[in-house]
Formats: structure tokens, sequence, C-alpha cells
């Protein structure tokens, strides 16, 4: 299993760098993970909300939502979505939020 | 590195056994030949250091290299016993006959390389022929388990078994996509997609070896949670009905989905994949049965929302597993039949190949989407402005219910009522190729094989795709219609790959979309070209 170091932790992660671990989550990784996923400094209000819903999501249901639902609960558009995390929010927002990635015919 | 490489190179010690080189592949016509000396780059190796890769330029599986000789040598023997039960009756009960058939008479004409679309658009590579792996297998097979087959050997064609040989055959059985064009074509009947199924099938059963995406994270899952998706009952309920608002939203029709209801007509089989990544496609079968007045279903026990077999593609054991837990949902809700959704393979895994698994009261009867809709479209019940669609479309067929399954025009005969300006690709129907995503391809993308796929596996598909709106200007908003959950995976992803939006206005999706778009009584449209909707 591949691991990544960051903020001085290792993390255990798949070959795409989704974390392995989830309850190893914390917000430093969140923060180390972004520019890895274009973001760069400082991760503002605006992803916070999105990353802590879909941690909120996955909690209750065991996945992430569908992306439509992420904008619509939110009160944004799915452009507004990709300018948060511009590699998107399968790729970019689960994994800083340290969700698994997709499975199944998605 | 060589060029005409042997069936017993399998067996030689080396990095990578075949790469392709830039301009190698088949080119791509204007405006995409900025793309024609792309290959894969090659894979970082801090990343595969612990894995298999010697094959190509690429890993489907990613098998642990073993850590010592005695550990390779253990896993080679574990291999051979796997080989003999594929052919012990007892083992193998329901694929012996054809596979012995396979094993025994290919005359090695060829035929069936012309016609497989990896080996085509590969740059005709030796390893992709549809016979290279057969080849090996038989080797391995006559030299090692018939008797005296050391010794023949020799006139027979030679083969070495060691780990390389193993562990490059299990990868070498993910670099093709059982789309059976090869079966199709041969003159005698040799099954070349058939040997590639029993080879992943020993590998998964006897050896544990699958990709995870289709085994982890795939039929496991499903068997544990509920789905493939992982979605859980509770979750596939509120994605459902979150499905519910967005439709009346987008389209102004109120529907009610309805679940469990014992004793309905039909019991609707969806790809869970819908639910989350095209939810308007469950959407829309719901508007289309409800406007129909249809008595139907949907099932909340777990794997009862989601139609995935994945085991038809690599193991049986899993396969009987999901099948089973299928046909048992329907009979406990004592529906008259089950309806499989737009998802090619379990079109094929309940329909046909559970045939041999279901029995007695698990017999229920099964029923194409395709048919379902056609009855309803054709019925008159409902009104249609076939006007609406007035946009180009063509129509891929899925692999396993069209070549595999022989539905073939209740599809076409729909299209041909509600899109005017509908337009078949070269081939079709039986003849079509695959989208490159067959077989668990659009789900695998761990490593680069995302990039393979569309390189190489979905190519084909692409430039049949440009060539059915060849004659179309470049902004006219066009429409693929593939109805399968794992097509649409692989169309999206070349789409995307090769700014296929951009370039040439070319969107994608299913078939009830565009029933719907077209029928009376919807407010807004359901089908939107980027921001745009189709209609006003």
């Amino acid at each position: 299993m591949p691991q990544i170091e960051l903020a001085g932790k290792t993390y255990e992660v798949d070959e795409d760098g989704f974390l392995q671990e989830l309850d190893k989550w914390n917000e430093e990784f969140a923060q180390a993970y972004a520019h890895t996923e274009d973001i760069d400094g400082t991760l503002t209000e605006e992803h916070w909300k999105i990353i802590n819903y879909l941690r909120n999501y996955f909690q209750q249901f065991g996945i992430a939502p569908m992306v439509r639902k992420v904008c619509k609960d939110n009160g944004i558009d799915m452009k507004k979505l990709y300018e948060l995390f511009p590699t998107g929010p399968a790729k970019g927002a689960c994994k800083l939020a340290g969700l698994s990635k997709p499975t199944g015919c998605v | 590195m060589k060029t005409s490489l042997k069936p017993s190179d399998i067996a030689n010690a080396s990095d990578r056994l075949c790469h392709i080189e830039p301009g190698e592949l088949t080119p791509l016509p204007p405006p995409y030949e900025d793309f024609n000396q792309t290959v894969l780059l090659p894979l970082k190796p801090e990343k595969i250091k612990n894995v298999e890769s010697s094959l190509d330029d690429t890993v489907a599986i990613g098998i642990p290299r073993p850590a010592s000789t005695e550990e390779e040598e253990a896993l080679v023997r574990q291999f051979l016993s796997g080989l003999k039960k594929l052919f012990e009756k007892e083992n193998n009960w329901t694929f012996l006959q054809p596979l012995l058939l396979s094993m025994e008479h290919c005359t090695r004409c060829q035929t069936c390389s012309d016609a497989c679309p990896v080996y085509e658009m590969s740059g005709r590579k030796e390893i992709y022929r549809p016979i290279f792996r057969s080849e090996v297998l038989r080797r391995i097979y006559r030299k090692y388990l018939k008797p005296g087959g050391k010794i023949t050997a020799k006139l027979t064609g030679d083969i070495d078994l060691n780990w390389a040989t193993v562990a490059r055959l299990a990868e070498l059985s993910y670099r093709c996509t059982l789309c059976r064009r090869c079966a199709m074509v041969c003159p005698i009947g040799v099954d070349n997609g058939l040997i590639n199924h029993e080879i992943r099938k020993l590998f998964s059963q006897e050896m544990g070896i699958a990709p995870k995406e289709i085994h982890d994270k795939g039929s496991v899952q499903q068997l544990r949670v509920g789905s493939t998706t992982g979605m859980p009952p509770p979750a596939a309920k509120d994605s459902v009905e979150f499905i519910q608002e967005e439709m009346e939203e987008i389209t102004g029709y109120k529907i009610e989905i309805p679940w469990d209801v014992e004793g309905a007509d039909i019991l609707l089989l969806h790809n869970a994949g819908e639910m989350l990544a095209w939810p308007e496609n469950v959407g829309a079968f719901a508007i289309i049965f409800q406007a129909a007045g249809i008595s139907w279903t949907m099932s909340s026990e777990a794997a009862g929302y989601d139609a995935v077999n994945y085991g038809l593609w690599y193991d049986d054991v899993q396969f009987s597993r999901v099948a089973v837990r299928h046909a048992d949902i329907a009979r406990q809700l004592k529906v008259k039949k089950i309806v499989i959704g737009e998802c090619g393979h379990a079109h094929k895994a309940l329909s046909v190949i559970a045939d041999r698994l279901l029995t007695g009261d698990l017999n229920i009867p099964r029923e194409s989407a395709m048919v379902t809709l056609e009855d309803i479209v054709m019925s008159g019940k409902l009104k249609f402005d076939p006007g609406k669609n007035n946009f180009p479309v063509t129509l891929h067929d899925p692999c396993n219910m069209v070549r595999l399954m022989g539905i073939v025009e209740p599809q076409r005969r729909i299209l041909r009522k509600i899109a005017p300006q509908f337009r078949e690709m070269t081939p079709h129907g039986v003849e079509n190729y695959c989208c490159g995503g067959g077989s668990g391809f659009a789900i695998m993308s761990g490593y680069n094989f995302a990039e393979w796929r569309n390189l190489v596996s979905s190519r084909k598909k692409f430039l049949q795709i440009l060539e059915a709106f060849h004659d179309e200007p470049r902004e006219a908003p066009k429409y693929v219609c593939a109805p399968c959950s794992n097509c649409k995976g692989a169309v999206r992803d070349i789409l995307n790959y090769y700014h296929a939006e951009e370039r040439s206005n070319l969107f994608y999706g299913g078939l009830v979309e565009l029933i719907v778009n077209a029928l009376d009584g919807m407010k807004k449209p359901i089908v939107h070209f980027g921001d745009k909707p189709s209609w006003e």
C-alpha cells in the first residue's frame, strides 16, 4: 500500500492518493493535501463547507452523494464546484474529505 | 524490442514485453491529429516497484511481486492446479464443453485478429492478438497437463511455465474487453473471448487474483453492503428521493418512484451507478413507466437496487451468488417479471448466463428494458413529438446486449420513431465495436489503466462516433445514445480525453432520456447540451 507524508504524519493511500484509513482524517490532512489537487494557499470557508458536507453525508450513508446533490444542498452550481476543486468533485473534493474513491459503474 | 513476438516469449525475463511507440496507434482524423503522437507515459518506478508490470505500458491488476523464488514456485503450482480444474467436469461444468472445443480446434487462420479493436488500434501488437493469450494457455495445457506433453511440446509449440508467464498471463487477460467480436467472425466457432474469461476465472477462483474494482470494491462490496457503488439501502433511497425532486424541477413532471411493492408486474433493476452518475436515467424510466400506467417497483433489499453482476467477467462463484440474490429478491416480492435497465452486462448475466442456475421458483421471467420500452413506445399509449429530438443521434450497441444476446431492433425501432436524425454507426448491430470499457475496463482506473483504455481499447469506438457524424457541422450538438452504464462511462471518458465536446460538440446519454425528451406533456427538456436545453 503506498504511503504519503503530509505535515509530518504518514497516511496510507491507494494508488490514486485516496486515504485508506478513513478514521485518520483530520483538517491538517485536507489542508496539506490541497496543493496536489490544484488548490493554492489556504482552504477557504467555502471549501470547508463542501468538505464537511461530504463527510457528514458519508457518515450518514456510507457513500459520497451525487454531484448534483452536492451543488443543490450547498447552493452552488457545477461551475463554482469546479472553481473550488479544480480536479473535480470526485477526485478533488472527496479526496480532501478523506472519502474513498467512488466505485461501481459511475 | 522484437517486432514479431512469439507466445513462448511470455516466459522471457524482461522489463516489458510490449511497448507502443508514438505514431503506432491508428491515426485519428482532424481535428484530433494532435493526439496522434500521444502514447502512455511510463509508470513511475516508485508506483510499480512492488507490483508485476512486465507485460506492457500499463497495469490493470497490480499483482504483488512474490518475495522469493519459493513463493514464485508455489504460485506457479497453484496456477497449474487451477488450470487442471478448468478442464474437469466437476469443477467447471458450466463452461467445460465450449472451452474444450475452443482449445482443440483453432486453426490459427487469424480471421479473429482483424476483428479485434484492441489488436487493430494498438498498431497490431502481437500480445493483443486474440489468439496470443489462447495460444499461451493452450501450450501450457498441452505441455503440463496432457500425458507425454513435455515430449510433444517440441512439435506442437513449446512454452516455459514460470512466474513471469503466469503474472503476464493474468495481466493479459485484462487487455481484452470480452466483446467476443473474435468469436463472431471465427469460421469454426472458436471463442477466444471465452478462453480469456476462463483465464480470468482461474486467477480469481484459484489464486484470488482480480482487479480490485471488480472484486473487492465490486462483487464483494455488493454482497456485503448492497451495491458496487458502496450504497447501502438508505443511501439508495435517499438518492432516489433526490432524483424525484430533480425530475420535477427539470421536466415539470412529478414522479413517485415505488419501492418494494409486492405483486407488482415489474421489478426494475437499474445499475446502481445510474443513481449516482446519471440520475436522469433513473428519473426518465420512472416518467415513462408512470405515464404509461405500468405496475412496477424497485427493491430496497441489499443488491435488489443494483443490477450489476461483475462476476460475469471473472468469477463464476461471485456471479452465482449475485444472480441467485437478484432472483430471490424478485421471488420474495412476487413480481411477474424482472426488467433489466440500461446495463449491458446485467442483461447477459441475469437473462442468459443465470439461466443455467435459476431453477424452480427462482426462474422468474427476465426481460430487457429495450423490449419493455419498445412495447410502451409503440403501444400508442403515449404521444411523442419527435421534433423535440431534432438533432443528430447515433446509437452504440452494448456488446452484451446486442452481439451476445441478439437484442438488435427494439432500440432502433424506438429511435426511428422519436429521433428524426438518427443514423447508424458503421458497422453496427451485432457487428458493432465495443466501447472499449467492456468487462470492467470502464471502471478500472488504477495506475494508468484508464489512459490505456482511452488511447487503445476505446479508440475504435471514438473513430466510429466521429465517422457517424462526419457530415455534420462542428457546431451542431450531437448525441451518442449508449443504453448501458458501463458503455456510457467509457464514452464519457473518451469524449473528455479527446476534448470532443469542445471540438465536435459531442454529447452522450442513454435511450430513456431521448424517449422522455420527445414525450408529450413535458414542460421542459430532459436532454441538455452543456448549459443549453435541447428545445425551448
